[in-house]
């Protein structure tokens, strides 16, 4: 197996390879539909739903983590009293050299191994190698992978990244006879034919563990080809290396882990092979290895502990929008995926969790369907943090921190953008900014800038156009659910500075339906960009300063979702070291919307058929990720148009998955978030639609600038700016320039 | 063994075996009631010249060789000394399940011996025959089983359809170290008691 090379090259060699990303996507997709359906079943099975069973297999693994050291005991004693030899190692290289020690005294030449994580995790292959005893890996896609010098780039699916054709290759370079690609069953057979032999040869066998069930000692092992099977049964002497986190109270319990793992990893309601082995068979040995390897120290960290629920279905990985650009190998180092991101600095150090770490986007996918209900995004900022604190992220890193904390200043910000704004007049084209083509076209900053148009930055903020009396009385709706309220506007930094036209809609529609406007003169950003980049700090002063500038107790409505994201859900707990802070941040959440949720759900609920004057061109929404997978909103857009607007909407494909913005990643990864704008652009296209509405500024800007440049005809709105086409008497594009 | 069911009658029973029978088939075996061993015997002889039986379910019922030598089969019971090789190329076998799961069509087979497990491990066409009380609703009553042996040495596989991988591009593929093809038997004729003591 060859080394992990640096996140760079691992980056590179992904963005590289155009299999990669197509592959990923096939895999994604098809996951998706099975895992969805499996988990269906299940729920009407059980009477009970997905976050009721998840709840309850996390309670249970907290409550192992709660009485941990019994639990370990009780499997020891139990195992111990079956026969097996039971020892806890520290490190990796404890662990290395006890698995060698003992396959050198018992004169072994061959291991045969299944699929083991912690295999990987301590870099066993490398050891045994040097050691002059090769392993042999037994499970398809991880033989695959050792035939190819590879590592594994996903927890379940080894081999995912590699497409048909480059494996019929490898399999015609190394077994030397001819593989068709499209005959996939032959090479699956091959694995039979070239390990039967090994399998009976081999002296020592090596598996992992899927759950350590501490009532009986016993060893859950799961698997779906029958490798495991052979390779724990045939040997003299078998191996086990697991995490101590495997640990499970019961053989109850561990089959409500069966329940959702095979589902949430294959999509199977469980795997072919369920074995429950106790000790090892008559004539063997059985040496457990049970590894900590940082693990302690994160059950010690509360910030992180319920990580260790983990039970490596790989889901959080399926439904990751920048996993399916660049696999594992970039995102993520040994462990993959959006665990990887959290337990790397645990197991690998922080220099090794840093560099996948700016490819996450903070689009909360992997928290929807994690089984164990583990708040993975919550805790990769936190990693995020001890990254950025350790200073390890490189310039890139240093520029965005200066960046972050030049605009906490919101005077700085003021005259900056002004400044902006008038030096880029003679490139502005309709709110986007006319790159020269020679810069675009080719060359080095093609592929960094090329995809995705510029926005413009108007001359004037939006905060001077909603000065008092500067907009024009608009027209008031027959209905006016907000008559006599008022509502404090907040703008949110990027629309107020870039799009100026958003908000401007917003509080036209706001006082359409009644609501005595305003803008309060001291708000600036809510502190989101600088929390999705672990500045904490940052972060904490700017949420000071929004609920400093808000503290008149009036509702607050937002035209920007990722600002109810923070100000709704992130706030209190990024404050939480200071109870009265958590109160305040609590009161302002409370009253804190965004436009679709105040019009819909809030005190500005519209009547149906309120705006249902004007165009009726079909139109498609893209749903903001992180209202979707933090904040629980489904499909309030799509209602509220068909409903409220009296608009056809064609639903769009993957509509919750994040478009590619998340933040810096656009900036610092281009790469990246052009691939998944790519993919969202390629949804949108087949809805035929040529108005994509949406509802978060970044978003927006992002998708317009992706699809000016991509020369596709799709008008990119704000579901704002739609709507305000449509009061009485609003002409068919009010928007300024 | 008895299982942790308790009895609900012939209707619940028979609602209990149509969902086996589903999940059973969807997971890509084949699924049969049969009356007695000899039945089985007679499935088995259909399918190969050569049948291998567990030798834990041999010493529990001797007469299933002879049944099938009736019909003109080699019998292979896997011995102590090199079993692996006894087996590898016998196209059939036989092995008695511990119970059946409804909720899942799984067979949980005990099978602690070297010479019992290479069955269910080497041959092509896996039998496994269950009888019909030993048929039970959930996964934990197959949890319920496993308890009490917790501590002791043991070997128990909740086994589900035939041995399969997706590990190229997702693409499903039957046999890879494990049998091709499984088929899940149901005893429901009075001799079902006789395969009680074997598991
Ligand atoms: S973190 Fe959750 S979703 Fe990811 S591998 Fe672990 S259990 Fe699965």
């Amino acid at each position: 197996m060859s080394e992990l090379r640096s996140f760079d090259e691992r980056y590179a060699t992904a963005l590289a390879d155009p299999d990669v990303r197509g592959g990923l996507t096939a895999f994604q997709r098809g996951w998706r539909d099975s895992r969805d359906a499996a988990i269906a079943d299940l729920e009407a099975q059980e009477g009970r739903s997905f976050d009721e069973l998840r709840a309850e297999l996390a309670a249970i693994k907290d409550g192992v983590l709660a009485d941990w050291e019994h639990h370990l005991d009780s499997f020891t004693d139990n195992a111990t009293a079956a026969g097996a030899e039971v020892v806890r190692v520290a490190t990796p290289g404890e662990a290395n050299a006890l698995i060698t020690a003992r396959m050198q005294a018992a004169g072994a030449d061959l291991m045969v191994k299944g699929k083991s994580m912690v295999s990987e995790e301590i870099g066993l292959n490398g050891h045994l190698e040097a050691a002059g005893i090769p392993p042999v890996e037994t499970d398809l896609g991880e033989w695959i992978l050792q035939l190819a010098a590879e590592t594994p780039s996903h927890l379940v699916m080894p081999a995912i990244h590699k497409r048909k054709e480059v494996i019929a290759e490898l399999f015609e370079r190394v077994l030397k006879r001819p593989f068709p690609p499209d005959d996939i069953d032959r090479m699956v057979k091959v694995a039979r034919t070239e390990l039967r032999e090994r399998f009976l040869a081999s002296s020592v066998g090596l598996s992992g563990a899927n759950a350590l069930i501490a009532e009986g000692g016993s060893i859950m092992l799961v698997c779906n080809e029958g490798n495991n099977r052979m390779s724990v049964a045939l040997p003299k002497l078998h191996v086990v290396t697991a995490g101590i986190e495997k640990l499970i109270p019961t053989y109850a319990d561990a089959m409500k882990q069966v329940r959702l793992l095979g589902r949430s990893a294959t999509g199977q309601p469980i795997t072919v092979y369920t074995n429950f082995l106790t000790g090892p068979r008559p004539g063997q040995e059985q040496l457990i290895i049970l590894l900590d390897n940082g693990r302690t120290a994160m059950a010690e960290d509360p910030d992180v502990a319920a990580a260790l629920r983990c039970i490596r279905c790989g889901a959080c990985a399926d439904v990751c929008p920048p996993y399916g650009v660049v696999g594992g190998h970039a995102f993520g180092h040994v462990y993959t995926g959006a665990i990887g991101l959290v337990n790397t600095s645990f197991h690998h150090g922080i220099e090794a969790a840093a560099g996948p770490q700016s490819l996450c986007v903070s689009c909360g996918a992997c928290a929807t369907v994690c089984p164990v209900d583990i708040p993975l995004p919550v805790q990769i900022l936190e990693v995020r943090e001890n990254v950025a604190r350790a200073g390890e992220a490189g310039n890139a890193g240093r520029v965005t921190r200066l960046a972050l904390r030049a605009f906490q200043h919101p005077r700085l910000v003021d005259l900056g953008m002004r400044a902006v704004g008038v030096a880029t007049t003679p490139v502005r084209r309709g709110g986007v900014t006319a790159l020269p083509s020679a810069l675009t076209a080719r060359g080095p900053l093609a592929e960094r800038i090329g995809w995705r148009t510029p926005p413009a930055v108007p001359p004037r903020p939006a905060r001077d156009t909603l000065r008092r009396g500067r907009l024009e009385e608009p027209p008031r709706l027959a209905d006016q659910p907000l008559a006599g309220r008022k509502v404090q506007l907040f703008l949110q930094c990027v629309s107020d500075r870039m799009a100026p036209d958003i908000p401007i809609a917003a509080a036209k529609l706001l006082r359409a339906a009644g609501a005595q406007v305003t803008v309060p003169r001291d708000q600036h950003c809510c502190g989101l960009p600088a929390y999705d980049s672990g500045e904490q700090d940052t972060a904490k002063s700017m949420v000071r300063q929004t609920m400093e500038a808000l503290a008149d107790g009036a509702d607050v409505v937002t035209p920007a979702s990722s600002c109810l994201a923070m100000l709704g859900h992130d706030a209190p707990y990024l404050l939480r070291d200071d109870l009265a802070e958590v109160e305040r941040a609590q009161e302002l959440a409370g009253r804190t919307y965004d436009l679709i949720s105040y019009l819909t759900s809030g005190p500005g609920r519209l009547p149906a058929g309120s705006l249902d004057d004007g165009d009726r061109t079909p139109v498609t929404v893209h749903r903001f990720c992180q209202a979707s997978n933090t904040l629980g909103r489904t499909d309030a857009i799509e209602a509220f148009l068909r409903d409220v607007a009296g608009v056809p909407v064609v639903p769009l494909p993957e509509a919750s998955e994040c478009c590619g913005f998340g933040g810096s990643t656009s900036v610092r990864n281009p790469e990246l978030s052009a691939g998944i704008l790519d993919r969202k652009l390629g949804c949108v296209d087949q809805t035929a639609s040529s108005v994509l509405i949406t509802d978060n500024p970044g978003c927006i800007l992002h998708l317009r600038g992706g699809v000016h440049a991509s020369g596709r005809e799709v008008e990119v709105l704000h579901l704002a700016e739609y709507l305000v086409r449509r009061l009485p008497g609003a002409t068919a594009s009010p928007q300024e320039r | 063994m008895s299982s942790a069911v308790t009895q609900t009658g012939a209707g619940a029973d028979g609602a209990q075996r149509t969902l086996l029978r589903t999940k059973v088939e969807a997971a890509a075996s084949t699924y049969q009631e049969v009356a007695g061993w000899e039945e089985v015997a007679a499935h088995a002889a259909s399918l190969g010249q050569r049948v291998a039986i567990a030798p834990s379910l041999h010493a529990a019922l001797p007469s299933l060789a002879a049944m099938l030598e009736g019909h003109g089969r080699t019998v292979v019971v896997p011995g102590e000394d090199d079993p692996a090789a006894d087996v590898a190329d016998v196209p059939v076998a036989i092995v008695a399940g511990a119970m059946a799961v409804a909720e899942t069509g799984s067979v949980l087979v005990s099978e602690h011996e070297l010479r019992d497990r290479v069955v269910t491990m080497l041959c092509q066409r896996l039998l496994q025959v269950v009888a019909a009380d030993d048929v039970v609703d959930r996964l934990e009553d197959a949890a319920a089983w496993l308890a009490p042996r917790g501590g002791q040495a043991g070997f128990a596989s909740l086994m589900t359809g035939p041995s399969r991988t997706a590990d190229i591009e997702r693409s499903l593929t039957i046999g890879v170290q494990g049998p091709d093809e499984v088929d899940v038997l149901v005893l429901t004729g009075a001799d079902a008691a006789a395969e009680e003591s074997t598991s």
